[in-house]
């Protein structure tokens, strides 16, 4: 123990989700009455001393009493100088736009309040969205407000006057420099499927027919696009239809959480998940991913193994599907878990023949990617579930995507202009970019922030926000959007078209002109009216054509051999301590392009739980051989470089290898992402840049890192929390008394909104004297809230979380304070592992306010500030509360939070523009909670009222709203037709601890069993 | 303690001295003119909002736009920065209060505002203590129909 770092969070139970993370870190189990909080929660502010502290208290206590008196300052009501049109000062509006990374759209709505955008939620019409939002789309909002952003342009490290930057590119300057064909003139975008941005590049190169444009992103393989050049001999992209799926073969890929289209899929499988019979979902990963929480099978595999897994699959279904092609009789080496996983994927495959979907990631290799091409080809899956388009992407799979011909031709350039991105940061060392960069002797960097490129350039033109701009995008099937301003630029940015503009010669266009122009230019203007368009955010019919291609056998051929080439013998990491190292986007950051977003530093990964850091992920085994713990410094040296960062160890990692992600380390004028993380560009190469082999020390360095998984710990009784029916296959969460008919709810063919006639649902309620809580049927109360969420269906990719954090005014507090155990999010999402001889398996379980009937937290509040209203909600009165935290004490579920501190008093004025004014900005020594989104449940109502009829729609809770599966759904117990109600009964339908008796509102179905064969 | 309890403490009858000298009495009581012609939100958002400047103009563009009490409306159309009302009736802002509940459930503006047709300056008539809006809550049903909602999310959330 006396190892340990000192403010490591003590994990406590022997049993539950836990246990893995106890065993793995080595730490001592401690006694069962250890605190639920981890330690520190309740100590006072460092650096005062005790005696300075009552001073203090006793002083403000004295002051209290005196401001306690006085009237709150009088207020000013500043009344528009002309009303907008539509517009009723206090009612919200909304608007459809679109966001883009990396080139690719997801349509998305926003609330507007009074002119003020606050909050985003998905386009229902939008094909990469259906109504859902991600992480990134509901934490974008903050970003338009981030006080931090260029405000001005720059001249060196000076601001400077917009006219002198833009006199020196206008053509004629340019010319003087670059020559009058432009031959030393570059522009590095990202990646950009936008044709305005094509034919204004295309206007560019009228006048400057010589000049180099590159596109660059750091999550910008290329391998699927020579994959496809050599499978079909040009670059085409997969599509996908999960809804026709009946298995899934995911390989190295997370479609439901990270791919460009993952909204999409994920609501698309869900659905098909609702129906009977389920598909089968097989994943072979490096490290557990939101769409692995779902899986049937799961391996765990470093990405040289990938490949011979790969190999086998297809190997095995063209042995068994008696292909023609048959490829070369050679034996891969596999273990015996890859060989079960191999043969249930492909029994799996060739039985659902035509209705399967192999997936790679993007990151993958080539090898991979042909494979995959191959099988899908094979399994005449093509033409059903899978078909392929040309890529939306400008220039895809040519080398001007390549970082290398950036490089290679950085030198020769007078003139170098970057629209958006952060070149400077994500480009491999190898490329030396930021020596090349800074060499170049008139640089531009159009961008938002003061970040490694902007510091690194002659000229900083500021950036706008995607919410401040016009603009032409398509998704990644090729939609298209119109981009509609929600709000002016805040501070006079301007956008990459109008940059283009510019360039080209017209000075003055307007990203509005140019936008309407290019828009009656396309082909999409005869079919859609603009008005229409712009208001439903997205044109109808403008999809890419399905491309059906003949697959050369050949190329696979090829691949194969490369692949099959017999293993010698698995890599001995303990022996040599040579370990494969994975390199990918962080789940919460990206590129780091989100690093000074709060929300996103502190949203826990959805698989680690870890926050305000990053680290180098290893499995339990490999450290166990290691000699690794959580925390531990650990040093990775690659042929290249080498990089110091923390070690975590996490459960259902692949063992010999280890996994670093993007994004932290930032060496710009960042605020929040500060030192926050190490920077693990450093180990990528241009040969290289998402897989290579490192020698892996141990150090004897210890860094706490802020994992939110040991906080806010249930009592142990993982079998009440997570349901019953997850026993069957669990021994850690196994339960004597499980039901084992809940696996014939998921095969019976019942759809889940439908009651079996026969419910098989576990009956162990408690005993009690009270009598069941009357329930009104009609005046106030008649509705009576309540909520379920679909364990069977939730990924835990925390959509949710950042949605209630954008809804509901939750404050972000930094690192130091999540290590305490501060952290505020009304919901979090619990991680549960569970190992079976197959593999490592993640639970996740969202947890929040269970507005219980019988609530523990309100019969404890001295001042009656939780009170329960007649509708069923659990209902917390901020100006009541005196911060007694009697309440969350007396929670079994610990989902109340604390303000410790006046989390909300250093926010900037901009940044209070976001807050919904819907609510109220909580003060220090305040409980807080989830309230079931009180603000539209009383909406939902009043407009109810207003119109004369009962509350007919549905009442969507920020985290319903939002969630890319629907496992969440929210409404009326008592309301006519009532999904809510349906659910409730569900056969799955358990309420997390049921025994205490509190009848909580949120009901959980329980996850059905894994299903490996 | 005893203190908080009076109506000073309150901010009722406090005058409240306007930057336009803006006078109730002649647009309400002489004109007859309506609450709602003027605070258009009252039956349709929570807020029950005040004129535009572009209002007041539009009425007044034949009539005293030229004279000295206008002199703050034409600064402010020629700047386009707004006129800086004064608030008189200030809730707390934990309060979630809605004009257009209360005004299509038939609730009279002079129940909360008082009869503001006969004030030359406004002032805060009523104590706007939750007490206050309680009892009348409990009433609703007896008083206008309406459902008697004390449930605290009704106003706190």
């Amino acid at each position: 123990m006396s190892k340990l770092p000192k403010n490591m969070p003590r994990a406590r139970s022997p049993i539950a989700r836990r246990v893995i993370d106890d065993d793995i870190n080595q730490l001592a189990v401690l006694n069962e009455t250890s605190p639920e909080f981890p330690p520190g929660a309740s100590s006072p502010p460092d650096g005062l001393e005790r005696r300075d502290f009552v001073k203090l208290l006793a002083a403000s206590m004295a002051l209290a009493g005196l401001s306690g008196c006085v009237r709150a300052p009088d207020q000013e009501i500043h009344p528009l100088i002309t009303g907008a049109p539509n517009s009723i000062p206090g009612v919200p509006l909304h608007y459809a736009t679109a966001m883009t990374i990396d080139g690719l759209t997801t349509g998305v709505i926003v609330e507007s309040h009074d002119g003020r955008p606050t909050k985003i939620e998905g386009n229902p019409e939008h094909p990469a969205s259906l109504g859902g939002a991600g992480i990134f789309e509901q934490a974008s909002i903050l970003e338009l407000y981030d006080p931090r952003r260029a405000q001005s342009p720059f001249k060196g490290s000076a601001p400077t006057s917009a006219k002198e930057l833009l006199s020196m590119f206008t053509p004629p300057a340019l010319a003087n420099r670059v020559g009058a064909r432009g031959a030393a003139l570059g522009l590095v975008l990202e990646p950009t499927a936008s044709p305005l941005t094509a034919s204004l590049l295309a206007r560019v190169r009228t006048r400057f027919p010589d000049m180099h444009v590159f596109f660059h992103s750091p999550l910008n393989s290329r391998s699927v696009g020579t994959a496809s050049q050599r499978a079909f001999g040009k670059v085409l992209i997969p599509q996908h239809d999960f809804r026709q799926a009946n298995v899934v073969v995911a390989l190295g890929a997370d479609p439901f959480a990270s791919a460009p289209f993952h909204l999409r899929y994920a609501r698309d499988f869900s659905t098909r998940r609702r129906t009977s019979p389920a598909p089968s979902l097989h994943v072979a990963e490096v490290c557990p991913s939101p769409t692995s929480t779902l899986a049937d099978t799961r391996i765990a595999v470093a990405p040289e193994a990938l490949k011979r897994v790969t190999a086998a699959l297809f190997a095995r279904v063209a042995r068994d599907t008696d292909h023609p092609v048959l490829p070369p009789d050679q034996t891969i080496v596999l273990n015996d878990r890859e060989e079960r996983w191999v043969a249930n994927a492909a029994a799996d495959l060739i039985r659902e023949r035509s209705h399967g979907i192999v997936i790679a990631g993007p990151l993958e290799s080539e090898e991979v990617q042909l494979l995959t091409l191959a099988l899908n080809d094979l399994l005449q899956n093509v033409g059903t579930c899978v078909w392929y388009t040309e890529s939306p992407i400008m220039d895809a799979g040519l080398s001007s995507h390549d970082v290398r011909s950036l490089s290679d031709s950085m030198d020769s350039l007078d003139t170098l202009i970057v629209l958006q991105g952060n070149v400077c940061y994500t480009a491999p060392p190898s490329a030396q970019i930021e020596r090349k960069y800074a060499a170049i002797r008139q640089t531009l960097y159009l961008g938002s922030f003061h970040n490694e490129t902007a510091r690194l350039s002659k000229w900083h033109l500021p950036g706008t926000h995607y919410l401040e701009e016009w603009g032409l995008e398509r998704a990644y099937d090729g939609s298209m959007s119109i981009v509609q301003p929600l709000i002016a630029p805040l501070y006079d940015g301007r956008t990459i078209a109008e940059t283009l503009a510019l360039i080209s010669g017209a000075r003055n266009a307007s990203a509005y002109s140019l936008t309407h122009e290019q828009w009656n230019a396309s082909p999409h203007a005869t079919t859609n009216a603009w008005d229409a368009t712009v208001r439903r955010g997205v044109a109808a019919d403008s999809a890419l054509p399905r491309v059906i291609p003949v697959f050369d056998w050949r190329a696979a051929s090829d691949a194969f051999e490369v692949m099959a080439r017999p293993v010698t013998s698995p890599v001995s990491v303990a022996a040599s301590n040579a370990i494969e190292l994975v390199i990918g986007a962080s789940r919460t950051l990206l590129d780091g392009r989100f690093a000074d977003n709060p929300w996103l530093q502190e949203l826990p990964d959805p698989v680690t739980k870890l926050t305000w850091d990053n680290a180098a992920l290893f499995s339990p085994a490999t450290a166990k051989a290691l000699n690794i713990v959580t925390g531990q410094l650990v040093r990775l040296e690659t042929s290249t470089s080498n990089v110091e960062l923390p070690a975590l160890v996490v459960p259902g990692h692949a063992d010999g290898a280890t996994s670093l992600t993007l994004g932290y380390g930032r060496r710009g004028a960042e605020h929040v992402a500060d030192g926050v993380g190490v920077d693990v560009n450093v180990v990528r190469t241009m040969d290289a840049p998402y897989r290579t082999v490192a020698q892996v020390r141990a150090l004897d360095q210890h860094h706490a890192l802020a994992i939110t998984q040991t906080h806010f710990n249930i009592e142990h009784r993982a079998a009440d929390i997570l349901g019953a029916s997850m026993s069957p296959r669990d021994s850690i969460v196994a339960s004597p008394d499980a039901n084992p008919t809940d696996s014939a709810a998921r095969n019976s063919g019942a759809n889940s909104n439908v009651l079996p006639a026969t419910p098989t649902r576990r009956t162990r309620k408690p005993l009690t004297l009270y009598e069941p809580p009357a329930v009104k049927t009609s005046g106030f109360g008649a509705d009576q809230w309540a909520m379920t969420i679909d364990l069977d269906q939730c990924t835990g990719c925390s959509a949710c979380v950042v949605a209630c954090q954008s809804e509901n005014n939750i404050p972000t507090v930094g690192r130091d304070d999540v290590l305490k155990g501060r952290e505020m999010h009304w919901m979090r999402i619990d991680r549960y592992v569970s190992e079976d001889d197959a593999a490592t398996h993640i639970d996740v379980q969202p947890m929040l306010c269970q507005h219980c009937e019988k609530a523990p937290c309100e019969y404890v509040c001295p001042v009656n500030a939780t009170m329960h209203s007649d509708d069923g909600l659990n209902e917390m009165v901020y100006n009541r509360c005196v911060g007694t935290r009697f309440c969350s004490n007396n929670c079994p579920y610990k989902v109340r939070r604390f303000n410790w501190f006046e989390y909300n008093g250093d926010v900037s004025a901009p940044e209070r523009m976001q807050k919904n004014p819907e609510v109220t900005v909580r003060a220090r020594g305040v409980m807080e909670k989830c309230t079931f989104c009180v603000q539209r449940v009383r909406r939902a109502q009043m407009d109810a009222e207003l119109a004369g009829e009962p509350v007919t729609g549905p009442v969507l809770t920020a985290c319903q709203q939002t969630c890319p599966t629907q496992a969440i759904v929210f409404g009326s117990l008592t309301a006519p037709n009532s999904e809510v109600a349906a659910l409730t009964n569900h056969p799955r339908a358990f309420s997390a601890l049921e025994e205490l008796g509190t009848v909580p509102r949120v009901r959980y179905l329980a996850r059905t069993p894994r299903d490996p064969t | 303690m005893v203190w908080v309890r009076t109506p000073t403490a309150r901010g009722e009858n406090r005058m409240i001295r306007q930057p336009v000298a803006f006078d109730h009495r002649v647009h309400a009581a002489g004109l007859k003119i309506s609450c709602e012609f003027c605070h258009s939100g009252a039956d349709r958002s929570a807020h029950a909002g005040i004129p535009t400047t572009q209002e007041c103009v539009g009425c007044h563009n034949d009539t005293w736009l030229a004279s000295a009490a206008f002199t703050p409306v034409r600064a402010s159309l020629a700047s386009g920065v707004p006129i800086a009302w004064k608030r008189v009736t200030q809730l707390p802002d934990f309060v979630y209060f809605n004009h257009a509940m209360h005004v299509n459930k038939r609730v009279s503006c002079t129940e909360c505002h008082g009869d503001v047709a006969a004030m030359p300056v406004v002032s805060q008539q009523r104590p706007l203590t939750m007490g206050w809006c309680v009892s009348c809550h409990v009433e609703a049903p007896q008083k206008y129909a309406a459902r008697a909602l004390t449930n605290c999310t009704t106003c706190h959330r």
